[in-house]
């Protein structure tokens, strides 16, 4: 006998883990699950507690696939019925002028036959499927917690409590909301506008409460049109009369302006407040005075030009005066601040930014040169003798292709100037990236630093930044060559880390046990080890710093892009799309060549 | 100078974020492993281990995984720093050095090989040799004949111009060999050098290692999980345990008295034919003859060398039905009967 065990015992065993599983119905789930071991459950067998009342019944055991599907069929069949709600008042009032509203009239009834019939299919389908799929999910949660006793089983009334507990966080509200129409977009920041300004009303006047303060302005609202009255009445005014009683007139639409706000204010019930906070949008958290609006401006220092020192500069600061009563929320408030800190600080380190703008444009003009100077069959040859040397026949066709597109379509010297501005660019990101890459790859703290940011300069779209590097550094080549480097830079760094942070342990310890110093091993172990890593980095920039040439326009980088860009803004779809072609192909051009490269070093 | 090479005393390795107050602790309260684990959540390494190795000695440190041998041997050349304890290369204190010294001492003195062999694999076999010597700036040319010098020493002369990947896995570790002996270093470290070769090149290896060895005389320390091979290559072997270096010894000494069980379960299954001599298992001749008289016509039996091991003993017993002389050059000293014999192999005599 090989079997141990008797038939009895095994189950006997089988229906006591049953029993420990669900603790309460013993005598209903052992003979279900059995038959849906068997295969043998029948269609139209239906749990019949999850048919009435499924979010209790799966929130006390623990079956929650089987409570949020239920919660989601249920709240879908209310919402759907709550339109019913919604729309037969609106049916009612347009009942009362049947010959008028008759397109009115049809479209409700429409609405509500359809959500009321949606509802009702979905409430009683839905409950009767998941009443019907009930014991099948309990059953299949049955067989995983079998394997892993940490999976909710039995019943529990904490869970009860924490299914009630979700119920009431979601279902009110948005049954709730369901019966209510959309509120009017202005209507909460109305209502806000409204109590701030009687507020400060209160305050000018000194009055208490807004109750004496809507009498104080009746009063005086009624004193101020009865005067108007009288001076209305008569026919032949004095031009003093006439000036006072456009004086009276304004005064008179003031005042009702500011009664307005009161009554407003004072009327606001707590449905309309209860609406604006929970039901429609997040609501205003806060409104802010806004930041000094002050303005910096570098001008030209004449006491320092008359003591002797020429073309000197200082920054003026002008304080524009502020707009009476301008409350802003938290999110204008912050980026008025920023942009006075971009002025501020393009007024006062002027000189740095024309530096930088200088570099780049000389590095970039001597590159341009490099390349458009260049008569086209030396490009060209150059291209070709790099595809053949590196690649094969295949690419060399594939690299003569795009030259002869480029060529054939006029496009070279504008090609050649999109070559100019990715040289630049990738430079600069390999100049940047690879020490930062390798400080990354070394130091703790500056991986925990620097990936962050790396997430954000990758996917910051670069229109946002575009803006302040204009501001910056003004319209031309060298903001479009930063805003480049900014995309283009993080797989330099990132790969550069990685292929060091690749380096076998074991071959590093290798290296220190045979007398390398930390600078040694960086440049005769992990640098070397890491160049197919950095050679893919370096791929990648290449082909980001690509991908920006049209984006870059925007600012003033010349090349293919600007050729897109200005079809875009004339509508040429034919000249933008021949020259985002151009783009494509330069693009794979280099990608093949580098490729080619990347292969010999990988042999290794 | 006490002569001796490699001098090991008290060392202790303790890893985690709180080491040194585990180690203090450790000093001061002598807490278990476990009681370390729990309240400083650092493990031990390495539990006071004290060793010497003389020159031109091959001492073997044999374990399981985990044991803490290869964290010991990498004290050795500081590649870890140990949380106590001393550690002399040629009478010198290791642990004073200064960076530039210890890298002197790693580039000149001390050569070592890797169970993974741990090549540069962008560099020729030719370059992965001279990779110390370059490391220390010596000339192209010279570390180039240096290093053919070496190939041929490991029989892979003609090799040097191949990357490491174009190797088999035991030519692989030839290089790995002969780049640690390029700088003609007095010690080599060598950290389970053959556990991942198959078992034929690994016995190739073996050999030819301990040829390299018995020309060179370097000493050497062997790290290996495998008792046999500590066994065939090791002068001495230092049985390590939980970190602790619970028993040295040689080869003999450890199959004859294992210093407790788990020494004794190790080298249970190990044949003690070639390891065990004749006098550790004689019976002295002074109580033989007190139990059977006197022997007499000492020429009709067969006799033997307290040094000869039980293989010989063996030999002689199947020839001849009387027992086995032990004999120095000036007298009888044992008796080894049939009965004593058997009991030696199977090990279970004077234990």
């Amino acid at each position: 006998m090989i079997l141990t065990g008797s038939p009895n015992t095994v189950a006997e065993g089988r229906v006591s883990s049953i029993q420990a599983f669900v603790t309460s119905g013993v005598p209903y789930y052992v003979p279900t699950f059995e038959r849906i071991e068997k295969n043998a459950l029948p269609w139209w067998h239906v749990n019949p507690w999850a048919l009435t009342v499924p979010w209790l019944w799966a929130g006390l055991r623990g079956v929650w696939l089987v409570f949020w599907i239920a919660l989601a069929i249920d709240l879908l069949g209310i919402v759907c019925l709550m339109q019913v709600v919604k729309f037969s008042p609106l049916l009612a009032e347009a009942q009362a002028n049947a010959a008028e509203n008759v397109t009115l009239i049809d479209r409700y009834s429409k609405w509500i036959r359809n959500f009321g019939t949606a509802g009702a299919v979905l409430l009683v389908a839905g409950r009767l499927w998941v009443g019907g799929r009930a014991d099948r999910w309990y059953y299949r949660q049955y067989s995983r917690w079998r394997i892993d006793q940490t999976i909710a089983s039995g019943v529990d009334p904490r869970r009860l409590l924490l299914a009630g507990l979700i119920m009431l966080i979601v279902s009110p509200l948005t049954i709730y909301r369901a019966t209510q129409l959309r509120l009017d977009g202005r209507a909460c920041l109305n209502l806000i506008r409204a109590g701030e300004e009687t507020d400060a009303l209160l305050l000018r006047t000194g009055v208490a409460d807004a109750a004496s303060l809507i009498d104080g302005l009746q009063a005086e609202y009624d004193d101020l049109s009865d005067q108007f009255a009288r001076l209305d009445a008569i026919r032949d005014r004095t031009s003093e009369q006439n000036s006072r009683r456009s004086e009276l007139r304004k005064l008179l639409r003031d005042t009702g302006r500011d009664l307005e706000t009161a009554r407003t204010a004072v009327a606001t019930g707590w449905r309309e407040k209860f609406d604006c906070w929970f039901i429609d949008d997040f609501p205003t958290l806060a409104r802010l005075v806004p930041p000094e609006n002050v303005i910096y401006r570098r001008v030209p220092d004449e006491e320092a030009i008359a003591s002797g020192r020429d073309g000197a500069t200082k920054v003026v600061r002008t304080v524009k005066d502020p707009v009476e009563g301008r409350r802003v929320n938290i999110f204008t408030y912050s980026a008025e601040s920023i942009d006075i800190s971009i002025n501020y600080l393009r007024a006062s380190f002027a000189g740095i930014f024309d530096a930088m703008t200088n570099v780049l444009r000389q590095s970039l003009i001597r590159v341009e040169i490099l390349f458009m100077q260049t008569p086209w069959p030396v490009i060209s040859f150059l291209f070709l003798a790099l595809a053949w040397h590196y690649t094969g026949r295949a690419t060399t066709v594939f690299v003569g292709a795009c030259l002869a597109f480029l060529a054939a379509f006029e496009l070279w010297q504008v090609a050649m100037q999109t070559m100019a501005l990715v040289v630049v660019s990738t430079a600069l990101c390999i100049l940047v990236g690879l020490p930062v890459g390798i400080w990354m790859a070394k130091n703790k703290w500056a991986r925990w630093i620097t990936e962050p940011v790396l997430d954000v300069m990758q996917t910051i779209p670069s229109l946002s930044y575009l803006v302040p590097a204009v501001a910056f550094f003004g319209i031309s080549q060298p903001p479009a060559v930063l805003a480049t480097v900014v995309f283009a830079m993080p797989p330099m760094i990132k790969l550069t880390a990685l292929g060091i942070l690749q380096v076998p342990e074991s071959t590093k310890e290798a290296g220190l046990a045979f007398g390398a110093s930390e600078r040694q091993l960086l440049i005769k172990v992990e640098l070397p080890m890491a160049i197919p890593s950095i050679m893919a980095g370096l791929n990648q920039t290449i082909m980001l710093a690509l991908s920006m040439a049209t984006i870059s326009a925007f600012i003033g980088a010349e090349g293919l892009g600007a050729i897109v860009t200005a079809a875009l803004g004339d509508a040429q779809a034919g000249k933008g799309l021949l020259a985002g072609i151009a783009i494509a192909l330069v693009a794979m051009m280099i990608d093949r060549i580098l490729k080619g490269i990347r292969m010999s070093f990988s042999r290794i | 100078m006490t002569g001796y090479v490699v001098e090991l005393e008290g060392v202790w390795k303790v890893f985690g974020d709180r080491a040194v107050d585990a180690m203090a602790a450790i000093q001061s309260g002598g807490l278990s492993k476990a009681e370390v684990l729990e309240r400083y959540g650092a493990v031990v390494g390495v539990r006071d281990a004290s060793f010497s190795v003389s020159e031109g000695e091959i001492f073997c440190l044999m374990g399981l995984s985990g044991s803490g041998k290869s964290t010991l041997v990498r004290h050795i050349n500081r590649l870890i720093e140990p949380s106590a304890g001393t550690i002399r290369i040629l009478g010198e204190d290791i642990g004073a050095m200064a960076a530039d010294e210890l890298r002197a001492l790693r580039g000149t003195r001390i050569g070592m090989v890797f169970q993974n062999m741990a090549l540069l694999p962008h560099r020729s076999v030719r370059d992965n040799i001279a990779f110390g010597l370059e490391l220390r700036g010596m000339d192209a040319f010279s570390r180039t004949r240096v290093a053919d010098r070496t190939l041929e020493t490991v029989s892979l002369h003609g090799y040097g111009d191949r990357l490491p990947s174009e190797l088999s896995g035991g030519m692989q570790q030839r290089v790995g060999l002969a780049r640690a002996l390029a700088a003609d270093p007095d010690i080599l470290l060598m950290d389970e050098p053959f556990s991942a070769l198959d078992p034929l090149i690994r016995r190739n290896l073996q050999d030819e290692f301990l040829n390299l060895s018995a020309n060179m005389r370097k000493t050497t320390v062997f790290i290996t999980h495998d008792l046999d091979e500590a066994i065939r290559m090791g002068d001495r072997i230092g049985i390590m345990k939980d970190g602790e270096v619970v028993q040295i010894g040689t080869a003999e000494d450890i199959v004859t008295a294992p210093a407790d069980d788990y020494v004794a379960d190790f080298v249970a299954g190990i044949s003690r034919l070639k390891l065990v001599s004749a006098g550790k298992i004689m019976m002295p001749i002074e109580r033989f003859e007190a139990l059977n008289g006197p022997v007499d016509g000492a020429d009709q039996y067969p006799t033997a060398h307290p040094d000869d091991d039980l293989d010989t003993l063996v030999g002689l017993s199947t020839r001849s039905a009387r027992p086995v002389l032990i004999r120095t050059e000036d007298a009888v000293v044992g008796v080894v009967d049939k009965t004593t014999l058997l009991h030696g192999l199977q090990g279970s005599a004077g234990a």
